[in-house]
């Protein structure tokens, strides 16, 4: 086995031990529902085959070790903590088993999914420093080396370089699993009538129409999950650098923040297997406390995803005020720095409404807790306040570091100071904290009270001052610039076209009087997919061209990029501006199929043909991102001639980052000034991580 | 200023704070039973509040420069993780502004039937435990680390019996008037899960807390800290006065405003 390619190692062993696995609950679930009530696609067999599969796909390529413990673990805690409640109830004289066919109680598969991923931290070993420290025993001030080569990316690192390529890799799956499943329910929309997710169907106990509606909703979270993750990422590998700092300031904490992220995937998956749910994203009740057992594992996974966020928020914030490089005053940190600032002061204290919303939906459901429930005096729209809290404000955490990325990179590319700086710096704090009163713009249609409407509709109109300030910015910072289009720079000016659009769409959206028409439509869909686009995607690729080969000493292959460009942006336009042609035209939200009478399927036709497009070419960014990391033309030096201080080292960067520390001495963008650069490197050590 | 004292008058200021927060409580729970007086109740939570986030969590600290000549110092990595800290609570306060905000959604200005001999009790309790918690920091502050271990015990004892006596025999006897979770009685609606959830909540920080004490005991029995050095103990501390704030708002947001609901 051991001249084997890793990856095919893997496969191999995932194919075996998913059998394997699916045998396992196969056999249980004859066991307890009996031969004739077993289906073969049954919830059962399935989530033992995702589980055993997981674990050995990872056994396959680096052995027990790393992930491959942690999820082990995972798998031994989930099993442990649901006979525990098997146990308590079978005690108390109530069913211990569940007659549904999901083999557990309901609240067997929550608090296991909760022991589970508290014991996938255990397993994969992040938490044992800290076990140390509260016995009293020091670590060492140095960080412990890592791995050579790839296999390090599996285990636990407290290098925040890893850390952060860790989070990308991460969140790159996610997007393509994110994006298979859109592609599923994309394909059954292209035209009208149900083609295969009909009703005769029965995967996952759930027919055609159910896995439709589970597939829409796990499409939305996973992606945001991907979102957080790649954010995290950028953030996680970039601002030490730019600040002149060695780690993080919390590195364990850093690395706590990314492996809990992977058990609340788990967790999010396991929702698909487990039934399912059909609330779409939002889980609103009181449809969300009638679901089965999988809308518990989705809220749980999303639950869970949030301490990764918050924390890594928390980590990011001291990072930047306690850390930065002698000189660096807040009017000269790179305008990334103060966008992800406000991003984090959002996640950190918005997340945790979404958080307990959706505690409030799990007690509903376990301990009957009537909070939502209108006939015990509940209030349904509390949820949707508490969710909104969040998940509005949640959109500038995607959007805020993306649109920072566009301002870090426009002046590099264009050779000219980035205009109005200290704007576009206050610009983000300003979207940040318009955004806290904004949330209630999604619920003109709810039933809220009538009063709220204006408000919040003038308050969602304000969003637009601070962000047509950024748009002022950029274009007066191209304005007579020098502009060179390497691919980089290519998505950053995708990126503002998406943006400008998913913007203009936005205030018909934001006014009362015309929301209450599209609100639900497809209208919404196109809209939100242009602002993510343009606000995150398009940004993050554009990040990931450009510190590319400060990772690896390589860059991505430009003809490939150039590819990746022009196939993604035009389909794209083509699916969002169907997207919204169609629900113009009364197409509704979530629905599997629609009326042949409305004559739309041609154009959705169209844009199903346009996601495919999408999709083909991120499969050509990450086949370029696989194969630029060994075979890419080699770039040690500045490649972009930017002034940032992390290119003025050669690439890629070493363990310990800086040498030498920094002081900064000039303005960050003054590109074409003739002034003595940004940083100088002064002779003293860098202060140490923590 | 409060941090250049020497330990008599340190101590002494936790007494006079602690006697200040005693008067506050007492006059708050009159004030309750007397007349319907909600904005009065707020202002006083805050003054609370705002006592023991200075004088007991020394919020200030967060705002001075130890060490800020060399980022390698103990001090100054400190004062790193204290502004870690102080992020984590400030997340931590929005699960608790977010459940205050529904139980203002939910029941308004009404609150359910509780025990009020029982309520008063379990929050001279915990508001006990944080004078001792401060006497334990003040003592370790001057490097009396016997002393911070008799203290600490002291409010780890108090913390324990504040967590039983809620969950043990308040939600004993809440729920014997009738303030059930799974609702066979519809009539009680959503007070009880906001009742349960907020106490619960509350009550899952304390057993954090509770940990947090037991193990930073045990690290000062194994002579790890010192007067200059004694971080652990100062997230504790800070960590359990937060837990204590919590309550500052819980108990008249459950027990003392608005009318009660049968």
């Amino acid at each position: 086995m051991k001249n084997i390619n890793p990856v095919w190692r893997g496969l191999i062993s995932l194919i075996v031990f998913g059998a394997l696995g699916y045998g396992v609950g196969f056999g249980i679930s004859v066991l307890v529902n009996g031969a004739a009530k077993t289906s073969p696609a049954g919830p059962i067999p399935s989530v033992f085959a995702l589980f055993f599969g997981f674990a050995a796909f990872f056994f396959g390529v680096i052995g027990y070790r790393g992930v491959t413990r942690g999820l082990t673990w995972q798998v031994i805690g989930t099993l442990v903590g649901a006979f525990v409640v098997v146990g308590i109830r079978a005690a108390m004289g109530l069913s211990a088993f569940d007659g549904k066919g999901f083999f557990l109680p309901e609240g067997a598969w929550v608090f296991g999914g909760l022991v589970g991923a508290i014991s996938f931290m255990f397993g994969v070993g992040v938490l044992s420093d800290w076990v140390k420290w509260a016995r009293g025993i020091e670590t060492p001030e140095e960080h412990p080396q890592d791995e050579s080569g790839w296999k390090k990316f599996f285990s636990v690192s407290l290098d925040h370089k890893v850390i952060g390529i860790q989070y990308v890799v991460t969140a790159l799956l996610l997007i393509s699993i994110g994006g298979l499943f859109a592609l599923i329910f994309r394909t059954e929309l292209a035209a009208s009538q149900l083609q295969f997710l009909t009703e005769g169907l029965n995967i996952f106990s759930q027919n055609g129409l159910q896995l439709f509606n589970t597939l829409i909703s796990l499409h939305g979270m996973i992606m945001i999950v991907s979102i957080l993750l790649g954010i995290a990422g950028i953030t996680n590998y970039v601002i030490p650098l730019l600040i002149g700092a060695q780690d993080m300031a919390f590195p364990r904490l850093n690395a706590f923040s990314f492996w809990i992220a992977v058990p609340a995937v788990v967790l999010l998956l396991s929702s698909l297997v487990l039934g399912g749910f059909d609330t779409g994203w939002t889980g609103y009740p009181p449809l969300s406390t009638l679901a089965p057992v999988g809308m518990q594992m989705f809220f749980l996974g999303v639950f869970v995803a949030g301490w990764s966020s918050i924390l890594g928020a928390i980590n990011l914030i001291t990072t930047v005020v306690r850390m930065r490089a002698k000189g660096m005053t807040a009017w000269r940190m790179p305008i990334l720095i103060w966008s992800s600032i406000a991003a984090s002061l959002i996640t950190l204290t918005a997340t945790q409404f979404i958080g307990l919303s959706f505690q409030m939906v799990m007690f509903q459901r376990l301990f009957g807790m009537g909070f939502y429930d209108a006939a015990k005096g509940g209030n349904p729209i509390l949820f949707q306040h508490l969710f909104w809290f969040y998940s509005h404000p949640v959109v500038y955490v995607f959007v805020l570091p993306g649109l920072g990325i566009i301002s870090e990179l426009l002046p590099v590319f264009s050779r000219k100071p980035l205009f109005g700086y200290r704007w576009v710096a206050m610009s983000s704090l300003g979207i940040a904290m318009v955004g806290y009163i904004v949330w209630a713009h999604h619920m003109f249609a709810s039933g809220m009270n009538e009063y709220l409407r204006i408000p919040f509709m003038y308050s969602t109109l304000l969003v637009s001052v601070p962000t047509g300030v950024k748009f002022f910015s950029w274009v007066a910072t191209m304005w007579r610039g020098k502009i060179s289009t390497p691919t980089p720079m290519l998505f950053v000016l995708g990126a503002i076209m998406v943006f400008f659009i998913g913007g203009l769409t936005g205030p018909m959206n934001a006014t009362v009087s015309t929301d209450l028409f599209l609100h639900d439509t497809y209208v919404i869909v196109g809209h939100f997919h242009d602002t993510i686009f343009g606000g995150f995607v398009f940004p993050f690729f554009a990040a990931l061209y450009y510190w590319f080969p400060k990772a690896t000493g390589r860059r991505m292959n430009e003809t490939l990029g150039k590819i990746h460009f022009y196939l993604m942006t035009p389909s794209f336009f083509v699916l969002t501006f169907g997207m919204m042609y169609a629900g113009f035209l009364g197409m509704r939200r979530r629905i599997a199929d629609y009326d042949p009478e409305l004559h739309l399927d041609g154009i959705h036709l169209v844009t199903t043909i346009a996601g495919y497009l999408v999709a083909i070419s991120v499969i050509v960014f990450i086949f370029n991102f696989f194969y630029s990391i060994k075979h890419g033309e080699k770039a040690e030096g500045n490649v972009w001639n930017s002034r940032s201080p992390e290119w003025q080292v050669p690439s890629p960067m070493p363990v310990h980052n800086y040498d030498k520390s920094f002081e900064v001495i000039g303005e960050p963008y003054d590109y074409g000034s003739g002034d003595n650069g940004y940083v100088k490197f002064i002779d003293e050590p860098a202060s140490n991580a923590h | 200023m409060a941090h250049t004292q020497d330990k008599s008058s340190a101590l002494s200021q936790g007494v006079i704070i602690f006697v200040y927060l005693a008067v506050l409580t007492i006059i708050e729970y009159f004030v309750a039973l007397t007349f319907d007086a909600t904005g009065l109740l707020i202002v006083i939570a805050i003054i609370k509040a705002a006592l023991v986030m200075y004088y007991y969590m020394h919020v200030y600290k967060l705002n001075s420069d130890e060490g800020a000549d060399n980022r390698n110092s103990y001090a100054y990595k400190a004062a790193t993780d204290r502004l870690g800290l102080w992020l984590f609570l400030l997340s931590d306060t929005f699960v608790f502004a977010g459940l205050m905000v529904s139980r203002m959604n939910l029941l308004g200005l009404t609150r359910p039937h509780l025990n009020q001999a029982l309520g008063l009790f379990v929050t001279a309790v915990l508001l006990v435990s944080s004078f001792f918690m401060n006497r334990g920091e003040t003592a370790m502050k001057f490097g009396d680390v016997k002393g911070f271990m008799k203290n600490t015990a002291v409010t780890f004892v108090l913390g324990l019996a504040f967590l039983l006596g809620v969950v043990f025999v308040e939600w004993r006897m809440a729920a014997a008037e009738g303030l059930t979770a799974s609702f066979g009685n519809p009539a009680t609606g959503p007070v009880g899960g906001v009742f349960y959830l907020m106490t619960g909540m509350h009550a899952f920080h304390v057993l954090t807390g509770l940990i947090f004490l037991a193990v930073v005991w045990n690290n000062a029995r194994k002579g790890i800290y010192t007067a200059e050095k004694h971080w652990g103990v100062e997230a504790a501390t800070v960590y359990w006065h937060f837990v204590d704030l919590v309550w500052i708002f819980f108990y008249p947001a459950l027990y003392l405003i608005g009318k009660v609901v049968q």
